[in-house]
């Protein structure tokens, strides 16, 4: 194949339809953030948030103020779980964790905890919990196969009661969707 | 010898492009008509083989056609594998893991209908359209066998067919296999609409080739083919919506075909004639 020499010309119109392209793919990054984080307040109890906008929310029950889920993650969806668990005064992170270690090994399967330490959460003290569980079922069609979740919770302890935020995410989501909860996290309000 | 050469029009190239709509329609038929009176039972290795089969068929057809077509104005066959081919490598490469894997359209591009077309333009149309000039430009373009304006037509077809292929190959590796009835209209509906955007780029690309056309051409091309290919999406989903019934949920795809049949016609035919229109100035020059 012969090839002709290049005109400074085609030259210059590569180079632009190089940056309409990179612009216009700028844009979609900057809309798509837009899209991912936005949010619909939420006040339950003197807690308040900013719950991400389009997932599904269920109604409050029991401890747990809310639960949203995202449906259009792939594998296991990506949930966030805000509770608000009653504690005797003076009761240590410490102790909630253990309890809540407790409870998550009874109701989740093959759960193993992978680290916990006290952590500093956007200028508040928290206990943090890093754990994975293996979800049987998740997805309602029963058609995938058993996916791993790694979750976190994040435990903070405010006089007679704790707030216990969790995150839910398939794996392979887990990193990917960190930045959104953290946006979550940090508009938690008490 | 070039500028005269840019003036004369390759006829079967409009043949290819319009046998190849008909043909696509008259595959999907034969196939869901034998998926529904044979309903054959295939195991998983079978169906995804199938599935991949069923993938190269649009792509194959086209060249089926361009190959028996093209024996009175002869372009060189390897370039036209070589640019699907690259096409093909574009997608699986760049194409697909930008738009799935660090876009993560999936997550966000069905929010709202905004976030649908604005997502299918600037992010997937724009991909997409992009990889496809380049994968032309950046091979036969600068080469003499690129010597008439309507091969911009030709290798930007080849380049989109290869993307397309890659799409739908992913799309049945993803799956797992795809249902024969509705998994063919789908790898029809994609072939045809890459094909059709590919045109509109090929057009811009051959007369950027042959006329002394302003820088804002080429990007006013690809533009022109992201739109195209991002409000086609949406109007896809539009068409195809899931319909929820007491026996499950179920998303007709026939009006989507549909759809891309008339959006490959309409888009083949305004291009035809942009292309004729330019050369019947060009010989009057």
């Amino acid at each position: 194949m012969e090839n002709k020499k290049v005109s400074l010309g085609d030259r210059y119109a590569e180079a632009t339809v190089f940056i309409v392209t990179v612009i216009a793919l700028l844009a979609g990054w900057f809309y798509k953030s837009s899209v991912e984080n936005s949010s619909i307040p939420f006040n339950v109890e003197g807690i308040s948030a900013q719950a991400p906008k389009g997932w599904l929310q269920s109604q409050p029950a029991g401890d747990e103020l809310l639960r949203t889920t995202d449906r259009s993650s792939s594998g296991f969806n990506t949930t966030y779980i805000l509770r608000k668990v009653p504690l005797a005064t003076d009761t240590p992170a410490a102790q909630v964790a253990s309890l809540l270690t407790l409870s998550h090994g009874q109701d989740l399967l093959a759960f193993r905890v992978l680290d916990q330490r006290e952590v500093n959460v956007f200028d508040k003290t928290a206990y943090e919990i890093s754990y994975v569980y293996v979800e049987s079922n998740p997805d309602l069609t029963h058609k995938n196969i058993p996916s791993i979740v790694r979750g976190a919770d994040y435990i903070f302890v405010n006089g007679n009661y704790a707030v216990v935020v969790s995150y839910w995410a398939d794996e392979k989501n887990y990193d990917l969707d960190l930045s959104r909860f953290h946006l979550f996290l940090e508009s938690i309000s008490y | 010898m070039t500028e005269l050469k840019a003036v004369h029009e390759r006829k079967h190239v409009w043949r290819n492009e319009f046998l190849l709509i008909i043909s696509l329609i008259v595959f999907v038929g034969v196939v869901y008509a034998l998926d529904g009176a044979l309903k054959p039972v295939f195991t998983t290795s079978t169906l995804l083989l199938t599935g991949v089969f069923l993938a190269l068929v649009p792509a194959a057809i086209w060249l089926v056609f361009f190959y028996m077509q093209d024996r009175l104005e002869p372009e060189p066959k390897g370039y036209v594998l070589g640019v699907f081919a690259l096409g093909a490598l574009f997608a699986a490469a760049v194409g697909v893991p930008l738009v799935e894997n660090v876009f993560r359209v999936s997550h966000w591009i069905y929010a709202n209908t905004t976030a649908t077309i604005l997502g299918g333009i600037l992010v997937v149309g724009f991909t997409q359209e992009f990889l496809k000039y380049a994968a032309v430009r950046y091979s036969i373009y600068h080469s003499n066998e690129f010597d008439e304006a309507t091969d911009g037509v030709i290798y930007a077809t080849a380049a989109g067919l290869g993307y397309a292929t890659v799409l739908n190959i992913q799309f049945v590796v993803s799956n797992g296999g795809v249902d024969l009835g509705t998994g063919v209209i789908r790898m029809a509906v994609v072939a045809l609409a890459q094909a059709a955007f590919s045109g509109i780029t090929g057009y811009f690309l051959g007369r950027a080739k042959f006329e002394s056309e302003q820088i804002w051409w080429m990007p006013l091309g690809i533009t022109l083919a992201a739109v195209f290919n991002g409000t086609f999406n949406w109007l896809r989903g539009l068409v195809s919506q899931t319909s929820v019934s007491l026996s499950g949920a179920a998303a007709n795809p026939w009006p989507g075909l549909a759809l891309a049949a008339i959006v490959a016609f309409a888009t083949t035919g305004v291009v035809l004639w942009l292309v004729r229109r330019n050369l019947s100035v060009q010989a009057g020059k």
